[in-house]
């Protein structure tokens, strides 16, 4: 009895230190950026490296999850969507040759690519669906990239209710990956607003906060320093990792 | 008393003792994960109809786990429980259990990956150190011991007056080290990796094998529960053979055969 006593005080003992330890030493010791070694490692080891699986018709969620922040509520946004769309221009800016701002009909003409693919969310839920759009590579191809630029920004409709807009970024080597899309259909009709109208990224080999909605302007850069807090993305700034392939 | 025999390289007692850090960090930090999304479904994508647990709390002060879809309260233990603020909150497992303590997805992804990475590295490093100066072979579960299992087991319960005949480690322990060692520590490892958009699309047979992304989930929960009744079983059997006899063999490698009979843990 009092063996039994002792093993069940010292696991439950151990236990119920461990939460107050870990959250003690992240808080206030600075133990995070030790914490943070572990991505550079995960983007060496895993990288950006073959396809994701793709799906078929039959394996799509017909109501596709929504997450994230809430659709834009602006004037802007609003007025976009009453015109169908017709003011909106996709911006592709910074570290290019040629400066774009394509219409939603010019992005409709460049050729399609559909993907049924799994979006897996950093919550841990996955859905499936089938998106089409264009080639990220193929418009960032039409821009042109200047030698010394490495990273794509994006940069969103949609922001927090404090106001800080969102944004997104790969790095080149992500961005040429051939399931990278900007996606103008989901489950074989236009975006609705809710799921990032007019146009979303995909990118499928990464977490799904990778694949910003509402996009409105790529800005090629050479650093993503100067962008929000400097990490490379709304949910990056908030501590989760730039590299979202695990 | 007989000597003291020097049980534990250092390799071995350094091993150890990191993965016992690494176990309570991770398995913490998993429930921490588990929390952003507590359900767990046999299937690929998320499918309620192929819900095997879900955590939740249907209102505000109640919360309720539904395993195989038979419901059950559990107010206080898991759905509604403490939100490591010092308040109450709907979260599936309670905030004394996660690190940090309160709900926070960013860096519990953050200890899980790096003690992931800690308790890998280790594995590797103990596997090739062991291997190289034979603790290894003589820990592994052959064939021939299945037989001396059972009399082994037999002894413990008491049926059989001695023990079968042994070298360092008894059957029982090269069954529990072989299974825990070779067999579920790779495949909660393989299982999480599986979680991963990057590996899957490296390795798209690895989350194929375990049924798909959110099986993998399913799988790397079931593996931790083993994992903990291994811990479980472990901490038991080194309280009641000889608990500072243990200890000190363990952090200093050497053990005393003579103040306590029977097996090791």
């Amino acid at each position: 009895m009092k063996r039994r006593l002792f093993v069940a005080s010292s696991i439950s003992a151990a236990l119920a230190a461990c939460s107050p330890i870990g959250t003690t030493l992240q808080d206030h010791f600075g133990f995070g950026g030790v914490l943070k070694s572990a991505e550079s490692l995960d983007h060496l080891v895993i990288g950006t490296r073959g396809m994701a699986k793709e799906y078929r018709d039959a394996d799509v969620d017909a109501q596709f999850r929504v997450n994230g922040l809430d659709t834009p509520g602006d004037a802007t946004y609003a007025s976009y969507v009453s015109q169908g769309f017709r003011p909106y221009r996709l911006v592709v800016d910074g570290d290019v040759d040629r400066k774009l701002a394509l219409s939603l009909p010019q992005l409709q003409k460049m050729m399609q690519q559909t993907q049924i693919t799994r979006h897996d969310c950093v919550e841990g839920w996955s859905a499936i669906g089938k998106w089409q759009g264009v080639r990220l590579a193929d418009a960032l191809a039409l821009a042109r990239p200047k030698t010394g630029a490495r990273y794509v920004v994006f940069h969103c409709m949609d922001m927090d209710p404090d106001g800080n807009p969102y944004y997104e970024s790969l790095d080149l080597h992500q961005a040429a990956h051939p399931q990278a899309l900007l996606a103008l259909r989901l489950n074989g009709k236009p975006l609705d607003p809710d799921h990032g109208a007019p146009v979303r990224l995909r990118v499928p080999t990464q977490l799904g906060y990778k694949s910003a909605k509402w996009v409105r302007r790529i800005e090629v850069v050479s650093t993503f320093a100067a962008i929000g807090q400097g990490q490379g993305g709304y949910w990056e700034d908030q501590g989760y990792e730039w590299y979202a392939g695990i | 008393m007989r000597p003291a025999v020097h049980r534990y390289s250092l390799a071995t007692r350094l091993a150890h003792w990191v993965w016992v850090l690494a176990f309570f960090a991770l398995v913490s930090s998993g429930l921490q994960i588990f929390n952003a999304s507590p359900q767990l479904d046999a299937s690929d994508k998320s499918d309620p109809a192929r819900r095997v647990l879900s955590v939740d709390s249907p209102q505000d002060g109640k919360g309720t786990t539904t395993i195989f879809g038979r419901t059950i309260g559990t107010t206080g233990w898991l759905g509604w429980t403490d939100d490591g603020m010092g308040g109450k909150g709907a979260r599936a497992f309670p905030g004394w259990i996660t690190i940090p303590a309160y709900q926070d997805l960013a860096s519990g992804r953050r200890w899980h990956l790096f003690f992931g990475w800690v308790a890998s590295i280790c594995w590797v490093a103990w596997l090739i150190s062991a291997a190289l100066k034979g603790t290894l072979q003589k820990m592994l579960l052959r064939p021939r011991d299945l037989r001396d299992c059972l009399a082994m087991q037999s002894y413990y319960l008491k049926l059989r007056k001695t023990p079968p005949p042994y070298d360092t480690y008894n059957p029982l322990q090269k069954a529990a080290y072989t299974a825990i060692g070779l067999v579920i520590a790779p495949l909660v490892v393989l299982t999480g990796l599986a979680l991963s958009p990057g590996i899957d699309a490296m390795a798209q047979p690895l989350t194929a094998l375990f049924g798909g992304r959110q099986f993998a989930r399913l799988w790397h929960f079931a593996g931790m529960l083993l994992l903990i009744g291994f811990f479980c079983i472990h901490i038991f059997q080194v309280a009641t053979q000889g608990f500072f006899n243990q200890m000190r063999s363990m952090i200093t490698g050497w053990y005393r055969p003579g103040e306590h009979e029977g097996g090791t843990a």
